[in-house]
């Protein structure tokens, strides 16, 4: 999968978060696969949604959001703008 | 507005710098960043990006490392990066380590705890009301309070146990949060205001005992967040979802907010505030230019908008009631401006006897502020300027960057006040009889500086002063402002090493351990406690590990009296020489010298210090070291030494 599938801004914050190079940030990019996309950083890649996009997550949807696919997805389904 | 293109070029600059190690223009880069969108993800960019140079950061900045350890009980990960970032942005560089969230208490009773272990330079103790208070919100729920204020005594009793067992494990600097009062309570608004024993009002009292109790704990400072989620967005400060579903205690808009003040908090334990303001006169000082409007034309006094300018007069006035010094730094004709002092007295908050100095004429001002400096021996980064004209504010800037520069909104003057307190720079966790003093000491200075112009033999001169020098053990004096000098004296500083209360406590009473403060006086006035130094015999060598004298006494031979006093001192306590060590910085070649002057001779120690110390020694069998002749030397223990050759008055 490319990472062209994944808007730039939601690849740019993702990439600054979890330190890896846009490049990285495909749909299938998931928490096993980067070593940094512990727990805390997820609460701060959360975050970092919520303050680009002006959305909310639900707090028991949070932990289920562990790939770009799932976050652009729920994203979408929030009326954020990419 | 910024664009997004001005966004990312500044990342690029912020890469590019960090790849060339260049921390100044990566840390300039990274604030415009930060301050202009504040967005989470760019903040994590920076902190990552500066992160990779902290060394670069620490050797070009001179930036501290602080080995600091967390003691929470709510999620604070996320905001590591907005605290690392800001503080970096204050020049501190932070290693962190955090605690876990349920073992506060362990962490601070335990000797050999993570905390202990981890050896920190500062703990920061983020605790909710849970863990302080738990049982608090019950107890208030009538608002009538049976208990309530036994419960209140009892955690902070609690807490100044736990305080007093971290701080006999550890010398870190602490810094206790407060807690934010709640809001949303059961009694409801009314309740809350008008009931004595409301949550709101529990809290408010359980706050100033914490406060009270870390002013009895050296190097510890309490940090009211309540204060900052009141400024900030009250309901907004805390995101109940993200607190109740992470235990997030601040909400993330609020993040570089949070850490800001966290820094700016813990700060005050490791820098002192700059003494001098200088203010400009037309649109500043009052509204209005002199030279056009005249005396009776310039707005300021009662009515609008004269207030906003009585307001900043009366701002000025408070600082200088607390040892902030004030000085008028103006291009204007001095009659007019005397003239408008006269005439316009009752309209003004402040007199001309409430200036250390003034620099009224058409020098530059950069001219101005450097004679202001040597006037008073101060550092230029001692100096603060407030000026209304974007010009004179640049040029200071470029040609004096150790001076604060605040330019004065001259559309809207009401906001003077907010603008210059919101700036760190005069933030002090004591105030000292020393700093109330300063005003007068600064202008005896001015007489002695003209005196000695008078004189015709120095000698002579320093003999009319009439100085006693009163030696005191720094557990006797205030040990509040031995602290502060070993924080902010640079110049006559032999070693530069910023030791703690806590640590200066132990040089007092380790055996062998001298920690000796030195008072002086003359025939013009008190300067009060302006040297100190702290030494210790390691079997028969004694080690002096700081000696430091405040600027303004240089010159007058109190730097011998002390070094006398510390070698008398050694010899008593059974040591036959002086082992005296400098560590040279940018700003101590004054003292470079300084032992070898007294009749020390080098020594290729191999021993400890810092990697570029120059030891000296001297053999105190052949030679002590005697005070001047023309100081008069009072002490602690003077029976002990008035039989002695070293002192004579």
């Amino acid at each position: 999968m490319s990472y062209q599938e994944v808007p730039s801004s939601l690849r740019n914050i993702l990439s600054d978060i979890f330190e890896i190079t846009p490049e990285e940030v495909t749909p299938d990019l998931n928490a096993e696969k980067v070593p940094t996309w512990d727990s805390f950083r997820h609460l701060q890649a959360i975050l970092a949604l919520e303050g680009e996009y002006g959305v909310q997550f639900d707090p028991q949807r949070i932990p289920d959001l562990t790939s770009v696919s799932l976050i652009q997805k729920e994203l979408e389904k929030k009326g954020a703008s990419l | 507005m910024q664009t997004d293109a001005e966004r990312q070029e500044l990342r690029r600059q912020i890469k590019d710098s960090a790849c060339n190690r260049d921390a100044g223009t990566a840390i300039r880069s990274a604030r415009k960043l930060v301050d202009g969108w504040n967005k989470p993800a760019d903040v994590m960019f920076c902190a990552s990006a500066l992160a990779g140079i902290a060394d670069a950061i620490q050797d070009q900045l001179g930036a501290r490392p602080l080995r600091t350890y967390i003691v929470r009980s709510v999620t604070v990960e996320p905001i590591l990066p907005f605290l690392a970032t800001e503080a970096v942005f204050s020049h501190y560089v932070l290693d962190l380590e955090v605690g876990g969230y349920g073992s506060y208490a362990d962490e601070l009773l335990n000797t050999q705890s993570a905390l202990v272990n981890f050896k920190p330079d500062l703990v920061l103790i983020l605790l909710d009301v849970e863990e302080i208070a738990g049982r608090l919100p019950d107890l208030c729920s009538d608002g009538l309070g049976a208990g309530v204020e036994a419960e209140i005594e009892e955690c902070a009793g609690r807490m100044a146990q736990l305080l007093r067992s971290l701080r006999s494990r550890s010398s870190a600097r602490i810094l206790l949060q407060g807690l934010v009062v709640p809001d949303h309570t059961s009694l409801g608004d009314v309740g809350d205001a008008n009931l004595p024993h409301s949550l709101p009002h529990a809290i408010l009292h359980l706050n100033e005992r914490l406060a009270a109790i870390c002013r009895t704990v050296s190097d510890c400072v309490f940090f009211d967040v309540d204060r900052l989620a009141a400024r900030h967005g009250g309901a907004r400060w805390r995101d109940a979802r993200m607190f109740l579903a992470n235990r997030l205690p601040v909400s993330s808009e609020f993040f570089n907010v949070y850490s800001r003040e966290l820094v700016r908090a813990f700060s005050t334990m490791y820098r002192a505030p700059r003494k001098v303001l200088c203010t400009d006169l037309d649109n500043t000082l009052w509204g209005g230019i002199l030279g056009e409007d005249g005396a009776e034309g310039i707005a300021t006094g009662s009515a609008f908008p004269g207030n906003c300018y009585f307001t900043y007069q009366s701002y000025l006035k408070q600082l200088s009631a607390r040892g902030i010094l004030l000085a008028i730094v103006s291009k204007n004709n001095e009659a007019d401006v005397q003239e408008a002092f006269r005439v316009r007295s009752s309209d003004l908050a402040l007199n001309l006897n409430q200036f250390v100095a003034c620099k009224i004429g058409w020098n530059e001002k950069a001219k101005s502020i450097r004679e202001l400096a040597e006037e008073l021996s101060l550092g230029l980064d001692s100096f603060v300027l407030v000026d209304d004209s974007p010009q004179e504010c640049e040029q200071i800037r470029q040609q004096l960057p150790d001076v604060a520069v605040i330019q004065v909104p001259v559309e809207e003057p009401w906001k003077l006040v907010e603008i210059l307190s919101e700036q760190p720079f005069f933030d002090a966790l004591s105030v000292t009889d020393d700093d109330l003093n300063r005003l007068n000491e600064y202008k005896a200075q001015a007489q002695r500086a003209q005196l000695e112009d008078s004189a015709i033999d120095r000698n002579d001169f320093l003999a009319s002063l009439e100085i006693v020098c009163t030696f005191q053990s720094a557990l006797q004096a205030p040990l509040a402002r031995a602290a502060q000098l070993l924080a902010k004296t640079n110049q006559f500083n032999l070693t530069t090493r910023r030791r703690s209360a806590a640590e200066i406590e132990e040089f007092a009473s380790v055996e062998g351990g001298q920690a000796v403060v030195v008072r002086v006086r003359d025939r013009f006035g008190d300067a009060g406690v302006v040297g100190l130094a702290l030494a210790r015999n390691q079997g028969e060598s004694c080690v002096i590990d700081s000696f430091l004298l405040s600027c303004r006494v240089i010159g007058r031979g109190i730097e011998t009296a002390l070094l006398a006093y510390i070698g008398q001192r050694a010899l008593q306590l059974g040591a036959r020489q002086l082992v005296g060590e400098f560590v040279p910085t940018k700003k101590n070649a004054l003292c470079a010298s300084f032992y070898l002057d007294h009749g020390f001779v080098n020594c290729d120690a191999k021993n400890a210090g810092d990697s570029n110390s120059k030891f000296f020694t001297l053999d105190l069998n052949t030679s002590i070291p005697q005070s001047p002749e023309w100081i008069k030397v009072e002490g602690y223990e003077s029976n002990e030494l008035s039989g002695s050759p070293v002192f004579t008055s």
